[in-house]
């Protein structure tokens, strides 16, 4: 049998197992509401909760894009490890604030939040709508990086016997098929499959790469013969990129709608505690030993003149090609990537029909009608992503960076909103577009960090300032909550 | 409870001095690099802050009130 029929086999078992899930997650639903589709009807226990947050967290990107980042940039992307980690530090300053009025007022998607707390206020319904647009866009381009993965992911996996094309169009039709079927229940439960199979993997592939190098001291000996400024100490621009990483992606990745919901999903308070007393680890068992990987391959594989995305493929296929338990270990780390990728999507797709139908069109989040809505709205989303994921020529990693500059500022609205009592909707509002303005055209003119800050985080600043001393400028309102 | 609250307080603290501890930015760029655990100096240093951010954070989470109103309990 060949490494393409093997990985085709296993691909053919995973996907029917999605399948079987769909179903049966299904047949566990209590009613038709929102709450019910897209929170799983906030049961969630702690194993679940704590892989779908796992699953979620680590997209194709940390197994795709991470590894190609520290590829080029040698070992100081040890600092992926740092901001991966700031994400659930800063979630202490969300969840104890934001579950307990969840809880109470039944919050399906973040712009209820936004609404219960500006409420009475005549920006309130523009600062929603702007979140939402902000985070929809930003879901949408995360979704758009998955699709693509998708597709490079099935035919190495098949040895190209599945095409790129067929790759995106087959598995989205999966993904939309258990996602409208078994709502966040389905998603959570392939998210807990997927988060063990991607654990798995990653051992799998470092054990391989650590023993067969020697050790890790022998990789970085070699590498440091190879290039020597993987190893060097990194200079000050690179010092101010790596704090600006950790405030970046730890403030925004905290933003993430799908991050939110599953704080909203969980059986309660406790449970929630739990699983990101576990959470807090998995930087240190995922990304860490990415980026070992990603370095390890300096020494093994050249990349010259081609994507960066291209390395733990590369990897693989030099596993697979020593044959035997080697080739079924790399068949089960390509299925891990696979995994990671579709749990990422599925949770985007979920999210996004969500936020289409409560946060942009303002429909109630209690009444079913609106999880109809929500599940039509993420198949016309999936629908029109497909074709861009087709055409696209965007590498995962610069993807992630687009959509980080756009989250992060939405920060004001939730972390100053949660803390400041003073703060008022319309200079939220305001803020939020002088931020996103500025990270936009910067980005789109090519400019992605000033001394090695991201300009996402010159956006928040200023978004911050216009947001804070316009509501100082207000007169205080008595009756705003925080 | 304050003893709680003072000790969550404190650990947030240590887990800010580990993340500015984990740059090396007192380092100087051509400073010469032994290896520690088979990493670079600063790599292991700044994999040890972590571990310790990951420890910190992991009680802090643990201590933390994450508590759920009542039933027909409408206020935050």
């Amino acid at each position: 049998m060949t490494f393409g029929q093997m990985g085709l086999v296993a691909l053919g078992f995973y996907l029917a197992g999605l399948v079987l899930v769909a179903e049966i997650a299904r047949r566990a639903r209590k009613d038709s509401t929102p709450s019910d589709h897209f929170l799983a009807a906030r049961d969630l226990g702690v194993f679940v909760l704590f892989l779908t947050l796992y699953a979620t967290a680590y997209s194709g990107n940390s197994l795709l894009g991470y590894p190609g980042k520290a590829y080029r940039t040698g070992f100081s992307f040890i600092m992926a490890t740092g901001f991966m980690m700031s994400i659930i530090v800063v979630f202490h300053a969300l969840v104890p604030t934001l579950r307990p009025v969840a809880v109470a007022h039944g919050f399906v998607t973040p712009g209820d939040w936004v609404r219960h707390r500006f409420r009475g206020e005549s920006g309130e319904r523009a600062l929603t709508l702007a979140v939402g647009i902000l985070m929809c866009v930003a879901l949408a381009n995360f979704l758009l990086a998955q699709l693509q993965a998708m597709g490079h992911m099935t035919g190495r996996v098949t040895d190209g016997m599945i095409s790129y094309e067929v790759g995106i169009v087959g598995l989205a039709f999966i993904i939309l098929f258990y996602e409208s079927r078994g709502g966040m229940r389905a998603v959570a439960w392939t998210d807990a499959a997927q988060g063990i199979l991607m654990l798995v993997g990653l051992a799998a592939l470092l054990w391989w790469l650590v023993g067969t190098a020697g050790g890790l001291e022998a990789i970085t000996d070699r590498v440091s013969e190879v290039r020597p400024t993987a190893v060097a100490v990194p200079d000050a621009t690179v010092c101010a990129n790596w704090f600006s990483s950790i405030a970046l992606l730890g403030l925004g990745s905290v933003l993430y709608p799908q991050a939110i919901q599953r704080v909203f999903a969980a059986r309660s308070g406790r449970v929630l505690s739990r699983s990101f007393a576990i959470m807090t680890f998995m930087p240190l068992t995922t990304t860490l030993v990415v980026t070992l990987i990603g370095v390890a391959a300096i020494t093994r594989v050249n990349l010259e003149g081609i994507a960066s995305d291209e390395v733990t493929p590369r990897l693989l296929e030099q596993w697979a090609a020593e044959g035997g338990g080697h080739t079924v270990g790399a068949i089960l780390v390509f299925l891990g990537a696979l995994a990671a990728i579709m749990s990422t999507a599925d949770s985007c797709l979920l999210s996004l029909g969500s936020l289409a139908a409560g946060d942009l069109l303002g429909r109630s989040g209690q009444d079913p009608q609106t999880t109809k809505l929500g599940k039509r709205l993420a198949a016309g989303i999936l629908l029109l992503m497909v074709p861009l994921a087709m055409w696209g020529q965007l590498t995962l990693w610069r993807l992630i960076e687009l959509k980080m500059e756009l989250l992060v500022q939405c920060v004001p609205a939730f972390l100053l909103a949660m803390h400041w009592s003073r703060l008022r909707a319309w200079p939220t509002f305001w803020g939020l577009c002088v931020g996103t303005g500025y990270a936009s055209v910067m980005a789109l003119t090519g400019v992605k960090t000033l001394g090695g800050i991201h300009v996402g985080v010159i956006g928040l600043a200023l978004n911050v300032v216009v947001a804070s001393l316009g509501s100082l400028a207000l007169p205080h309102r008595e009756s705003a909550s925080s | 409870m304050p003893t709680k609250r003072r000790l969550r307080a404190f650990l947030f603290v240590m887990m800010g001095v580990l993340f500015v501890a984990s740059v090396p930015w007192y380092r100087e760029t051509g400073d010469p690099v032994t290896l520690i655990w088979g990493l670079p100096d600063w790599v292991a240093v700044a994999l040890g802050c972590y571990v310790g951010v990951a420890v910190l954070n992991s009680v802090a989470w643990l201590l933390s009130d994450v508590v759920d109103p009542e039933p027909g309990d409408h206020q935050p």
